[in-house]
This record gives C-alpha cells, sequence and structure tokens, in this order.
C-alpha cells in the first residue's frame, strides 16, 4: 500500500474531489474546512469539468478561460494526464461508465468499484491512484466513510515520514489525497461532511473559482507515486 | 445509396429530442466522448441505462404493490433512477423522478402513483425515439452519426 518512494521524495496521496449537483455559496464557505474532500463537483459529471477537475488536481497545466471545451483542448493536456491512474467510487453503473468514459478520454488509467468497501479493499493493495471520483451517497459506506480511512492513512503515513510529527501543510511529508466526491445532493452532502469535520468544497459551476481553490490545495508536490 | 437525406434525418430527429425536451445538455456531453477510439459510446451508455433502468421500475412496480409503501424504499430506488437517466441527460424522465422524489418525502402515495405511470410512460417514449435515432444512425455509419458539433 502506498509504494513509490523515490530518491526519499515526497509523494503524494491521490487526491479527492466532490462532485455535487448543487451547493449554496455559504455552504461552499463553511465547508473550506481541510480534509474530506478537495472540491465538490455537480453530478451527472460534464465530460469537460473531468478534465478541468484533474487537470487542477493533479497540479498540472493553466487556468482555461471559463466556458470553453474542455474536450477539444490541447495534445498537452492530454499528455499531462495520460497515464494517470483514477480510481471511480460510484454504485451507479451509468454515471460510473460516463466517468469513466470522460477520464478515459484522456488515455488515464481507470479502475471503477461499485462500493467504499470494494475500493477500500483495492487499498490494501500496493496500488497507487493519483485521484478519486467518490460518490458520496452509496447505500452501505457512503462516500465518506470510505474517505475517512483515506485521510487516516495520510495522518499516519506524514507522521511517519516526518519521524513523528505531523505538518499540516508542510511540503515535506504531507500526503494529501485529492478526493473528487460526486453527489446528487450536495446540500445535505455539505451538512453531513461539515458536521463530521471533514468537507472542502468549492462551488463547481464556475470553472476559474473551481481552479482557484483547487489550485490552492494542489499546488504542492507532483505525484512520485505512479507508473 | 444517397446518405444525405438519411443525415438530415438524423440531424433533424436528434434536434426535435432537445428541442422537445425529452434530452438536455448531459447527452451532448456523452456525444463528445464518442470517437475513433470509442466509436459507439453514446449507444453503449444508452444500453446500459436502458437496462439499469428496466431494472429499477420493475422494482419500482413491486415496491408500489406494497401495502403500506415504504417511502424510503421508493426513494432509494427513485433516486438511482434519477442519477442514472440524468447522466445520460433524459430530462422529462428525470423531472418525473424528482417529482416521485418530493412526494416521497411527503408520503403522498397517490402523487406517488400517479407520478409514476407519467414516467413511465416517458421512458418508454424516450426510449422509442432513441432506439430509432440510434437505428438511422447505425444504417448511416460509424463516423456520422453522433459526433456532432454544437
Amino acid at each position: 500500500m502506498l509504494e513509490g518512494k523515490q530518491n526519499g521524495q515526497v509523494f503524494k496521496l491521490p487526491k479527492v474531489i466532490l462532485l455535487a449537483t448543487n451547493i449554496t455559496n455559504v455552504e461552499l464557505e463553511k465547508a473550506k474546512a481541510a480534509g474530506f474532500a478537495d472540491t465538490v463537483i455537480m453530478k451527472p459529471m460534464r465530460a469537460s469539468m473531468a478534465a478541468a477537475c484533474l487537470q487542477q488536481v493533479l497540479g498540472i497545466g493553466k487556468k482555461r478561460q471559463a466556458g470553453k471545451n474542455m474536450l477539444n483542448g490541447s495534445m498537452a493536456l492530454q499528455g499531462l494526464l495520460c497515464g494517470k491512474k483514477i480510481l471511480v467510487v460510484d454504485d451507479n453503473m451509468v454515471h460510473q461508465r460516463v466517468v469513466a468514459g470522460a477520464l478515459k478520454k484522456f488515455e488515464v488509467a481507470v479502475e471503477c468499484r461499485e462500493s467504499g468497501k470494494a475500493a477500500l479493499k483495492l487499498l490494501q493493495r500496493p496500488y497507487c491512484f493519483d485521484a478519486y471520483f467518490m460518490d458520496i451517497q452509496m447505500p452501505e459506506m457512503n462516500g465518506f466513510e470510505a474517505t475517512h480511512p483515506i485521510r487516516m492513512m495520510e495522518s499516519k503515513a506524514n507522521k511517519q515520514m516526518n519521524g513523528g510529527m505531523d505538518e499540516d501543510s508542510g511540503r515535506k511529508g504531507e500526503w494529501h489525497v485529492p478526493i473528487l466526491a460526486m453527489t446528487a445532493d450536495v446540500i445535505h452532502a455539505t451538512y453531513d461532511a461539515l458536521n463530521a469535520g471533514w468537507m472542502d468544497v468549492s462551488k463547481p459551476f464556475e470553472e476559474a473559482k473551481l481552479y482557484q481553490v483547487v489550485a490552492e490545495f494542489f499546488k504542492s508536490t507532483r505525484s512520485n507515486c505512479f507508473t | 445509396m444517397e446518405r444525405n437525406p438519411m443525415r438530415r434525418q438524423l440531424a433533424s430527429l436528434r434536434k426535435s429530442l432537445f428541442d422537445q425536451g425529452y434530452l438536455d445538455e448531459q447527452f451532448m456531453e456523452l456525444e463528445q466522448l464518442q470517437d475513433d477510439a470509442n466509436p459507439n459510446f453514446v449507444e453503449e451508455v444508452v444500453t446500459l441505462y436502458y437496462r439499469d433502468s428496466a431494472r429499477l421500475i420493475l422494482n419500482l412496480d413491486h415496491a408500489l404493490e406494497r401495502r403500506p409503501l415504504d417511502f424510503s424504499k421508493l426513494d432509494g430506488l427513485m433516486h438511482q433512477f434519477k442519477g442514472s437517466s440524468s447522466s445520460i441527460g433524459a430530462k422529462k424522465v428525470k423531472a418525473e423522478s424528482t417529482l416521485f422524489r418530493e412526494y416521497c418525502k411527503y408520503g403522498n402515495a397517490e402523487g406517488c402513483m400517479r407520478t409514476f405511470q407519467q414516467l413511465k410512460k416517458e421512458y418508454a417514449t424516450l426510449r422509442k425515439k432513441l432506439e430509432t435515432y440510434f437505428q438511422l444512425a447505425r444504417q448511416i455509419g460509424p463516423m456520422e452519426s453522433a459526433n456532432r458539433p454544437k
């Protein structure tokens, strides 16, 4: 699990991006406590948004003009995303297929799982993902419950790497899993997340703002943990 | 065989699906994902949708026969159905799903049942139109069908 050290360099755990249908500004601002999810995106996920989020989440590329069709975008973007490993967790098979389709467009290696449980099983093995797209309203284990262990793993790993010292924002030993959490009901999801102190969201519709928030979190180290 | 009339027909059929509110822009998102590497992406996703939604409709039908109604279960099923429908851009079907869930929220059995009948009608209509659309698209040929610029 979480292998991939390279010459003692910091390596990054996957990121989680929240996907949601609607969210108010109030919720957004309130929910910016760091933790669970790094950004919110509406369901159903727009293919163009997937690319935008991934681009920012993985700390690559520049801000694109709002409204531009991401998919007609450059070979450069494709090249940068190429080879990244993404885990999509969604119990809705149709939506899962759409998300996978959008990501594969950029030659991202996509793994899909239907439940949080199944997803966590994957993490027991030496997989390493660059990002997770996680549905947070699944019946057995919702997205928050699934990502909590990921965050725990992070702190543990951070502590280990820092010899016992836990640095939140320090670059060294900072693992921050980009989690894209998908939900059709963000208002309730947000409240849950706020209560759990896990959520960190951004407004999906405004691409510019999305970049801003996402970039804040992801300007850290590039992932060294992939093939 | 003269393809132009068929192409025009396809374009017109497609346009009417949007104009009449059967599909929304999410469907276009699917079209944009279709390319040489994935020449049948849209139809594949829609076919997946048919399977998924048929199953859910069956489950909903059964659930609606129970007395008393289990609104929580109904809502759960419809949440799934709505999710699938919105993933392919099935606009009218999605709207009925939303309405259904509202009735569930207020425990309105009659509203649920009425809405579900309407939903099934919309679903059947959409499905028929999409089947026609894809059939025509297949006749025309792989590259020219769904991959249309905005």
